[in-house]
């Protein structure tokens, strides 16, 4: 027991200090697509402390979402869009600062939310964590529970709102494909997509 | 009569290690650990070789050729020799390419194909780790090769390379949803994440057949859409050779080009193992329910066996695609996938949950 407690918390500060250190190049680099491999790093060793925290499930879903659909969405965009000898702009001043104090806020705010918190991050949290390991059955019952401690209405309102984004992303491509084929169609096709 | 519902018990190799570390033995836990890590090493280097060599030999048995004779007995030691080549030639990196992505790229598209190896129970006391999570693991972790072509086609600075890692991107996307919604319905019917356990509940009988048409369909949907998600052909637009000279690894030489090969190959064998242990009982031996002389025949046939087998023939039924189905164009492929298997992979799935919700299947669990 001795050993696996002092190989979390090696293994807690080893994964810390990748990702500080991979985040700082996510936003220093001024090759974008390096930056969109070293954002991969940073996303995959949150799903390191997810582990660590005795959610594998949650793990697998962040590789799974993050890694191979953002991330693989972000290169195939850059792909697109740029070629491998452009480089990002060197940032002015003002965006510098912007973004410092940007980054500032964000990180008071974190540490705000966990002091205020920390009694539930000691007390009934940690129960809820070492409960909730190896169980990925609890969490698609929670998911779909309709009682009171259930989260079907946040579930159904996220599903409405992917809906709506694929919806969305159908119309924008129809609408291009209708102006380069043919105009009198238009009207028609457009009435389908927005129904 | 042993009762082989308890000789089944899995027993994976880091849970050996991790035993052996809480008993104190640390020699044995870095001895586990070892025979992990050089285990798969071999098996790698072993399965690579193997595999290019009947592929060759396959491809040229079809077309009435005898393929490699010369080297060995029927050419057998040809793949060595070849691997040899590779291992000494010049690695060449462009001018104007990223060298940092460029020689990163080969190392995520082998690392994505061992990371999903590491996870197969290939016999009940041969598998390296066993998560509860196994099926979600497998498909999160098989976008990381994904990653690795883009990057790699991304980072040559070569038009070929950009336009077949563009087009690989664009089909891996594509494909992973059905194949994902596929493997989701032995999810529903087995009831579990962990692949040793979804092996462990097909004692009864193989999730193909057990569960009524649906086990069927999603079987061939997986195939076929894991067989565009490892760019194998009729789906190797992303390496046309008569479009794109070779698509995402035109500027691979020596070593790097080596591991894109490599992990084509082990992905091959990835596929049809995640296949067989879903849809066609993992090492499970096949049994006929009451005839007891032929399971017991059967049960003499070690697991591993069992394994390798369906393995094996699922790797030669996608080599027989190749010299079967001609390449399809980019618009066919992308038809195929979202007009095609997509809609039949939801119905598919909604079926197999009324069956499961309803024990309308052999053998129901409960």
């Amino acid at each position: 027991m001795i050993w696996s407690k002092a190989t979390g918390t090696l293994l807690f500060y080893l994964f810390a200090v990748v990702s500080v250190a991979l985040a700082i190049a996510t936003v220093s680099s001024r090759r974008i697509l390096r930056a969109a491999v070293y954002l991969m790093g940073v996303l995959a060793v949150t799903a390191g402390f997810y582990l660590l925290l005795g959610a594998p499930f949650l793990a697998g879903v962040q590789i799974l979402v993050y890694v191979g659909g953002i991330v693989v969405l972000i290169v195939y965009v850059v792909m697109l869009t740029r070629s491998s000898d452009l480089a990002e702009d060197k940032p002015s001043a003002a965006r510098k600062s912007t973004a410092l104090l940007a980054a500032l806020a964000s990180f008071v705010l974190a540490v705000t939310v966990f002091k205020s918190s920390e009694s539930a991050f000691r007390g009934a949290g940690s129960q809820a964590a070492t409960m909730l390991i190896d169980d990925t059955a609890m969490i698609g019952r929670a998911l779909l529970d309709r009682g009171p401690r259930g989260y079907v209405l946040p579930f159904e309102l996220v599903s409405l709102l992917l809906l709506a984004v694929v919806i969305g992303g159908i119309t924008l491509a129809r609408k291009i494909q209708v102006d380069q084929s043919a105009a009198p169609k238009e009207s028609s096709d457009g009435g389908v997509a927005n129904a | 009569m042993v009762n082989l519902q308890t000789s089944w018990e899995v027993r994976t190799l880091s849970q050996r290690a991790s035993e052996a570390l809480a008993g104190g033995q640390l020699g044995l836990t870095t001895g586990y650990l070892f025979a992990g890590l050089a285990g798969l090493a071999v098996f790698l280097a072993a399965m690579a070789l193997v595999l290019v060599y009947a592929e060759r030999k396959i491809a040229a048995h079809f077309q009435c050729r005898l393929g490699p004779m010369r080297v060995g007995w029927h050419g057998i030691l040809q793949s060595v020799a070849d691997s040899l080549k590779l291992l000494l030639k010049e690695d060449i990196v462009p001018t104007d390419a990223d060298r940092f992505l460029h020689v990163l790229a080969p190392f995520m598209s082998l690392l994505a194909a061992i990371l999903v190896l590491v996870m197969l129970p290939m016999s009940p006391a041969l598998q390296v780790a066993d998560v509860n999570i196994g099926v979600l693991y497998v498909t999160a972790v098989s976008g990381l090769g994904a990653l690795g072509i883009l990057l790699g086609g991304w980072s040559s600075n070569n038009k070929w390379s950009l336009l077949g890692a563009m087009r690989a991107g664009a089909q891996i996307i594509s494909y992973e949803v059905s194949a994902t919604l596929s493997l989701l319905v032995v999810v529903l019917f087995s009831g579990t994440l962990q692949l040793s356990k979804i092996v462990q509940s097909q004692a009864d009988g193989w999730w193909i057949w057990r569960a009524p048409g649906v086990g069927l369909l999603a079987f061939a949907i997986y195939l076929i859409a894991s067989v565009a998600e490892i760019n194998r052909t009729p789906f190797d637009i992303s390496e046309g050779e008569s479009e794109l000279t070779a698509g995402f690894h035109t500027e691979y030489s020596g070593m790097r080009f080596a591991f894109f090969f490599l992990a084509e190959f082990i992905n091959m064998f990835v596929v049809s193992a995640l296949a067989a242990t879903l849809f066609l009982g993992g090492w499970m031996p096949f049994h006929i329910g009451g005839l007891a002389t032929f399971n017991a025949a059967m049960d003499l046939i070690p697991p591993g066996a069992w394994f390798a087998a369906k393995s094996a023939f699922l790797i030669f039924v996608i080599m027989w695609f190749r010299w079967t189905f001609p390449r399809l164009r980019i618009d066919q492929l992308m038809r195929l996938e979202w007009k095609i298997l997509l809609p039949i992979g939801f119905v598919n799935l909604f079926l197999a949950a009324m069956a499961v919700l309803f024990g309308f299947y052999f053998f129901p669990v409960q």
